[in-house]
């Protein structure tokens, strides 16, 4: 047993229900110790993806590698793998350590080691005493740590966790959050972790797997999907966005002449502003504006009215209306009160401009 | 909605609410007295039935039990009882944890022919399975008796097991084999302990079903496997004595016993579930003051 697991591959994995898509041919490669978050809306093939890995789903096609072994027609039980689900499904006739103990008790390890190692997992999820409870007398957020508890006691090579802190309220969500990033910083274990949870998703991950309609829209580091999102839909579920149709309308050399009609302005853009170089005429495009990278400025080419202003503490999220009529999300630090109503200029770096297919 | 509807019916004037309880007694007096007018009957002193009796006395208990022929139908109904219900449970769970994972289309046929024998009118399969077994030579055998009743109690048991199947979440099952269980560990370690209740209930329905069945018990009894109901039956057409009355009485009793014991083992399972809930909460009491580090 190593102590980062072991790297996971798909090569063209499939899976089809029927005529239904749930997964497209999917290549995907995780490193040993690689925390990858599978970040998408429901019925995007997360979950698919997860249960193939599991093996509680078979590929229609491709084939699954752990580590060097083929694991495409290994039964679930043969793999090695420890799961969180979403609501735990802890076993409710069974104690706190009998839950733990299961992965163990199978495997027929002797009776004093698995007092030892169920001890040992409970008190890493600081439940130490809790091994007599009964599951339905734990909180949300103890059930989850048993969870956590039971997959982790078997050692397993891959660590999967289907939007396991999706029952906990959001204070004690962040908590276990910050608590899975640090276990995973000082015991680096290949984990695949679904959610639906931008937010979640930067905490924890290494890597972030964008997912829609069966298919990886992209894969990269957080701050990669941020800044160089390949299509509008990556832009939209990665960080807040003002997403407004835009033309090319001009190329030469190291930039493009960019029309948007909801600025009532031509932006010049370098050519790096854009995923790929090539086919953008043919597609319809978007240009990116993030709401923190809008500032006011009284020299800004554009001319605003704020519709709204939202309060979120140490910043201010403002819904300004164009001349055009488009709307625009602005968010600043709170200095000053700023109202509706009120008129004002608003300015960016064309740096942090990005033009996207619209998708 | 429900607390609303609760409201509305604790909220209601007295005179509608005492009216209701007395139409709830009525009905059940109507469904039970009946039945339970057996009882006294069988501790008349003289020989016919009268109710109620002029003179109390356990005569026909002891003409109940001098008579070899009725100590052998009782034993015979308790044997063929047994042996339909071991038979109807060995089909009916593997038949239910099969229907469970059957696919939209298949499941409503395969569930209708596995309830048949409860739709079918029983005559008509009283006369099937007598035809067939007086071919295969099981016609007045308590194996042939038993299979008939394992037949019919069939549905009892892959409803009742059906139905504690629903609460048992496939999550459980994909979780311990992820953990590294067989198929059969998790059968034996996480199914079944889930469905233990629909167990216990179906062999309960099915033992009871065996144990007071008559139309195909007449066709099948011959002269080697004449249980309680058949012999019951046999003794009214030629007289009608408080030993018939006695017969009944055991019928009674033992399907009584056996709810009573279905729902006392519910309830235990039921209470050992709260006590350890409740030490655990004593317990969380205790560790309060600990702590619990997020």
């Amino acid at each position: 047993m190593t102590d980062s697991g072991l790297p996971l591959r798909f090569r063209g994995a499939t899976k089809h229900y029927g005529s239904q898509i749930a997964l497209h041919p999917t290549d995907l490669e995780v490193a040993a110790g690689e925390f990858l978050t599978l970040l998408g809306p429901s019925g995007s093939g997360k979950t698919t993806l997860l249960n193939l890995i599991a093996g509680y789903l078979a590929p229609t096609d491709g084939k699954l590698y752990i580590g060097d072994r083929e694991v495409t027609n290994l039964p679930a039980r043969s793999r090695n793998i420890g799961m969180v689900f979403q609501n735990y499904a802890l076993f409710p006739h069974m104690t706190v350590a009998e839950n733990v103990a299961y992965g163990l008790t199978v495997r027929r390890r002797p009776k004093d080691e698995i007092a030892r190692r169920v001890d040992a997992a409970l008190a890493m999820v600081e439940l130490a005493g809790y091994g007599n409870r009964a599951i339905q007398q734990l909180s949300g957020g103890q059930q989850q740590r048993v969870a956590l508890a039971r997959a982790l006691v078997i050692e397993p090579d891959v660590l999967l966790m289907d939007e396991p802190l999706g029952a906990l309220d959001r204070q004690l969500r962040r908590n276990v959050q910050l608590e899975l990033r640090r276990r995973h910083e000082e015991r680096r274990r290949t984990t695949l972790y679904v959610t639906h949870d931008q937010e979640e998703a930067l905490i924890l991950s290494d890597r972030v797997a964008v997912m829609r309609a069966g298919r990886i829209e992209q894969i990269g580091p957080v701050t990669e999907l941020y800044r160089n999102p390949v299509n509008s839909f990556v832009a939209s579920f990665i960080g807040e966005s003002n997403l407004l149709p835009a033309r090319l309308v001009g190329q030469d050399g190291a930039e493009m002449r960019i029309e948007v009609a909801a600025l009532r302005h031509t932006l010049t853009l370098p050519v790096t502003a854009a995923p790929m170089k090539a086919g953008l005429a043919d597609l319809p495009l978007q240009v990116l504006l993030r709401p923190e990278h809008l500032v006011l400025d009284d020299a800004g080419p554009l001319t605003a009215r704020v519709e709204e202003a939202v309060y979120l503490g140490e910043l201010t999220a403002l819904r300004l209306r164009l001349d055009s009529g488009a709307d625009l999300w602005l968010r600043r630090l709170t200095d000053r009160q700023i109202s509706r109503g009120q008129e004002l200029r608003v300015n960016w770096q064309a740096e942090h401009v990005r033009l996207v297919p619209q998708a | 909605m429900n607390s609303s509807k609760d409201r509305q019916l604790t909220g209601a004037p007295a005179p509608w609410r005492w009216s209701a309880q007395i139409g709830a007694n009525l009905v059940i007096a109507f469904l039970v007295l009946p039945i339970l007018a057996v009882i006294p009957t069988s501790f008349n002193a003289s020989s016919f039935i009268s109710l109620p009796p002029a003179a109390w006395s356990t005569r026909w208990y002891g003409a109940f039990f001098a008579d070899a022929e009725w100590r052998a139908a009782l034993w015979t109904s308790v044997q063929v009882a047994i042996m339909a219900t071991v038979a109807a449970l060995a089909l009916g769970l593997p038949a239910a944890l099969g229907l469970q994972r059957t696919g939209p289309l298949m499941r409503p046929i395969l569930s209708g022919l596995f309830l048949a024998p409860m739709i079918v009118p029983v005559i008509v399969t009283a006369v099937a399975i007598y035809r067939t077994a007086l071919d295969v030579g099981l016609s007045g055998t308590r194996i042939g008796m038993a299979l008939s009743h394992a037949a019919l109690a069939l549905p009892f048991v892959v409803i009742n097991i059906g139905v504690s199947l629903r609460g048992v979440d496939r999550r459980w099952q994909q979780a311990a084999a992820g953990l590294g269980a067989s198929a059969w560990t998790v059968f034996r370690t996480i199914t079944l302990p889930n469905i233990m209740p629909g167990v216990v209930g179906g062999a309960v329905f099915a033992f009871i079903s065996s144990f007071d069945e008559v139309v195909v018990a007449v066709f099948m009894a011959g002269y080697g496997a004449k249980t309680l109901p058949v012999k019951i039956w046999e003794a009214i057409r030629i007289e009608f004595t408080p030993v018939t009355a006695v017969a009944a009485t055991f019928m009674i009793v033992l399907a009584a016993l056996l709810f009573v014991l279905a729902r006392v083992i519910d309830a235990r399972r039921q209470r050992a579930l709260g006590s350890k809930a409740a030490q655990a909460a004593a317990g969380e009491d205790k560790t309060a003051h600990q702590g619990v580090p997020a």
